[in-house]
């Protein structure tokens, strides 16, 4: 099992001994689960030359050329090939399988049914002390303590490569288009949330451009406040306005207020009516307010309703699970009457109206309300999510636990929890 | 009509949360290079060359202009770190090189800023070793609750305050400004090697190797891209160019009015508190105590930090402070040996105090012609595309650093040759 930073460098000679030059890099097409090497570049005296990895026999200690080196035909790196020591050595890397990004310190290559194959990333201490030769030399004083260094490689086809391409700038953006983050897509959003704050600006808008929208959208929830504002600037405006039409309205608003005004005007020009002013009613409350963080997404049955009315209504709109904790009773003008709770609509007689079985006392706060005093009610009265009303008494929204649970932990939670999941 | 009012000042403060996104950067990290060392080796030039070292200040706000300017411009094109992009360009090899001058500089300024915690308690009667425990515990503590990053900026407030008092002190002490002005522009060189070794200090405290490191990290955390590089220039030149510098002349006045000016000179933070007396008289100590406080404790929470980070990240381990123990332990193990070997250094009974923060400012101007070195290399990346440094910028960076780089040869062969 060669390591590559073992082979590099290695002398190559050509049939009749004669060195020709050193092994500088090998090529890799990066599809399939281990790609084979197809391509060795060597560094002659003359620069560069690109051959085709069969024409090397590898012998102990160096490689020896089938061939002359002037009659070894020149080959071509196609445009989708990854040069192992120079795109991925030292290059940060997604590791799909703890899903976090870390950096390469050597590249495992293995036989396999007579091809050499890049099959794993070395990103532990073994791979860094092997870089500066003190491998060995580490493996027996560790030894003496009657332990072991501890390995850590990747397998291959957990690997998703970032980086490509460094000499390339013009070419950057649609080489890197081309490395398909199919495996990144498999990943919890909060996941690649985490891997995505990693990454170059180049690299997060690849992403993003790439992710489906959904998956898109509730990732850039779960992105740290000011990195999302970044994201969305950069990423073209159509998709944009995609992403934050999927986007949980509270969430898009929240975003949008951390954009310069004209972008954000255009942003919101570009959303769908319905989402865009839900968004708008949100974006006219100070965004440390009830009414900055609540949703505008809201079950509100008519008073005049009855129980089996309200739940046809329910089965029409499909509302998300936690806007279905509470559902509210308004009159007429949409003013808010009181509250009842699924349960409650389904066990009432079906000809019941729902002003009836609905607890009129109701706790509510108004939009201007501190979202700090907003969690402590959530808090204090154990509820799962708190009426926003506007001056005249109308429901205007909601409040829902997770809205606020950040402000009731500690800081640095909501990262170091993700941790403890098991995966 | 009650929408209109309100939306007013609601809109105003969303301008300015756009604008503070991205401003910020080069004003924190210009409040931060005044830290302990800065203050003492400010006051030291001041009071023993009087105007003599004030050139040296504008020659250094234009290298620190620059230099921060060809780091944030890495980090905007490349969302990366100095320590990663070290890594990714050069290799293992010297990267590890890179990262041992780089938390070799830090020991230094972290060792001066527990000096500096010292000597500002010791002005009221506090043992060393006691307050060594103290900020040690301070800064622990603020760290793990994750409370510093907001702390920080009463730090910052009391350092801008301490700032004003300077420039009030100095102008109360009617000092020369036209020949202040003048030494501004017109060096007067004095041949000696104390003079030589205060230039390396002034230099060391204005330009440092995590300063570069810091801008960097800060400008990529906050996910700013190439088409900020407008308002992350303006931040460096008022944070670096402007503010840094502004401060460091007062003090330089100051302290060469009410010092230099009366045969004094600086064995203690007494001494140095002197430079507030025309301001506030007998409270100087008072209020000289409490800058260099709030000063050594910003610094405290900035250097290990940003030490820990840089390593972590050239070699790809886990660093942060939502990490648990076991999770990052290179991370916490290298901010635990900072804090730990830094605060037991300065408890070292009769250790010079203000000679300790001096000379750690030598020691990173000594070590930051390498870190430039490795700066430069990378500014010229085709990877930066349009942010790669043109051609103003890539000469003058490279006059600075060979500059910076005679300087230290200079420094340490005249060094070899006085024993």
């Amino acid at each position: 099992m060669p390591y590559l930073s073992e082979i590099q460098h290695r002398r190559v000679i050509e049939p009749n001994g004669n060195e020709v030059g050193k092994l500088a890099d090998i090529a890799v097409v990066p599809q399939g689960q281990f790609p084979a090497a197809q391509w060795a570049i060597l560094s002659t005296p003359s620069g560069e030359k690109v051959v085709r990895w069969d024409d090397l026999a590898q012998e102990i200690g160096h490689f020896r050329l089938r061939n002359r080196l002037e009659t070894t035909p020149d080959a071509q790196l196609p445009a989708e090939a990854l040069r192992l020591a120079r795109d991925l050595l030292d290059k940060q890397i997604v590791d799909t399988h703890g899903a976090k990004v870390v950096r390469v310190n050597d590249l495992q290559l293995s036989d396999v049914d007579g091809q050499l194959r890049l099959v794993g990333a070395d990103v532990g201490l073994r791979g860094l002390l092997r870089r500066v030769g003190a491998e060995s030399v580490a493996e027996r004083v560790v030894g003496l303590a009657g332990r072991q260094l501890p390995r850590g490689i990747i397998p291959w086809h957990l690997v998703e490569p970032l980086e490509s391409k460094n000499d390339a700038p013009a070419k950057t953006a649609a080489v890197r288009l081309t490395i398909p983050h199919a495996k990144l897509a498999l990943l919890h959003p909060a996941d690649i949330a985490d891997i995505v704050e990693e990454m170059t600006a180049d690299e997060r808008i690849a992403v993003f451009q790439q992710l489906d929208i959904e998956t898109a959208a509730e990732a850039l929830q779960e992105v740290e406040p000011e990195m999302q504002a970044a994201i969305v600037s950069d990423l073209p405006e159509e998709r944009a306005a995609d992403i934050l039409e999927e986007m949980d309205p509270d969430e898009a608003a929240d975003l949008l207020q951390d954009l310069p005004e004209e972008r954000r005007d255009e942003l919101v020009e570009l959303m769908e009516k319905e989402e865009a002013k839900d968004v708008e009613e949100l974006l006219a409350h100070s965004e440390d307010s009830a009414g900055g963080i609540m949703t505008t997404d809201v079950v509100a049955l008519p008073r005049g309703l009855t129980a089996a009315q309200a739940i046809d209504e329910l089965r029409v709109k499909k509302p998300d699970p936690q806007l279905t904790y509470y559902l509210y009773v308004v009159d007429g003008e949409g003013k808010l009457e009181g509250v009842l709770s699924l349960r409650d609509l389904v066990v009432a007689p079906p000809e019941t109206k729902v002003s009836e079985i609905m607890d009129p006392h109701v706790l509510k706060v108004a939009a201007e309300t501190p979202k700090e005093d907003v969690a402590a009610l959530i808090a204090k009265y154990d509820l799962l999510a708190l009426p926003v009303v506007d001056a005249r008494g109308r429901l205007r929204g909601t409040v829902t636990v997770d809205d606020v649970v950040e402000l009731m932990l500690p800081r640095g939670w909501k990262k170091r929890s993700g941790r403890a999941i098991a995966r | 009509m009650t929408v209109a009012l309100r939306s007013v000042p609601l809109r105003v403060r969303r301008q300015l949360r756009t604008f503070l996104l991205v401003l910020g950067p080069g004003l924190v990290t210009a409040f931060a290079d005044n830290d302990a060392g800065g203050i003492t080796t400010y006051s030291l030039a001041g009071a023993q060359f009087g105007f003599g070292l004030m050139w040296v200040l504008l020659v250094t706000a234009i290298a620190l202009v620059v230099t921060q300017e060809l780091g944030a411009r890495l980090a905007l094109a490349t969302g990366q770190g100095l320590a990663g992009l070290i890594r990714e360009r050069f290799g293992v090899r010297w990267t590890a090189f890179a990262v041992f001058t780089m938390l070799v500089a830090n020991l230094g300024t972290t060792v001066a800023e527990f000096a500096g915690v010292a000597a500002a308690l010791g002005l009221f009667g506090v043992p060393r070793d006691l307050s060594a425990a103290l900020s040690a515990a301070i800064v622990v503590l603020l760290l793990a609750r994750g409370s510093f990053s907001r702390i920080q900026y009463a730090f910052v407030a009391i350092g801008a305050g301490v700032s004003i008092a300077y420039a009030v002190s100095a102008s109360l002490a009617g000092p020369d400004w036209g020949r202040a002005a003048r030494a501004l522009v017109v060096p007067e060189i004095t041949w000696t090697g104390a003079y030589f070794l205060t230039l390396v200090g002034v230099v060391g405290t204005t330009i440092t190797p995590w300063g570069q490191a810091l801008i960097q990290s800060y400008v990529a955390d906050k996910g700013l891209g190439p088409r900020d590089l407008v308002p992350v220039r303006i931040d460096v030149a008022l944070g670096s160019g402007l503010f840094t510098n502004l401060v460091a002349a007062f003090i330089i006045v100051a302290c060469a009015v009410t010092i230099w000016a009366n045969g004094g000179t600086i064995r203690d933070a007494a001494d140095a508190a002197r430079a507030l007396g025309p301001l506030v008289g007998p409270s100087a100590t008072t209020l000289f105590a409490i800058g260099l406080f709030a000063a050594a404790l910003l610094g405290l929470g900035t250097v290990p930090l940003s030490s820990a980070y840089f390593a972590c990240e050239a070699f790809g381990w886990e660093a942060g402070l939502h990490w648990r123990w076991r999770e990052a332990p290179v991370f916490y193990g290298l901010l635990t040996f900072f804090v730990a070997a830094a605060g037991l250094f300065v408890v070292i009974p009769g250790l010079p105090l203000i000679d300790v923060m001096f000379l750690a400012q030598v020691l990173n101007g000594l070590l930051l012609p390498i870190i430039l070195i490795f700066v430069m290399l990378l500014s010229r990346e085709p990877r930066l595309g349009a942010l790669r440094s043109g051609r103003v910028l890539y000469p003058l960076g490279w006059a600075i650093t060979g500059l910076a780089a005679v300087m230290s040869i200079t420094f340490v062969v005249s060094q070899l040759f006085a024993f």
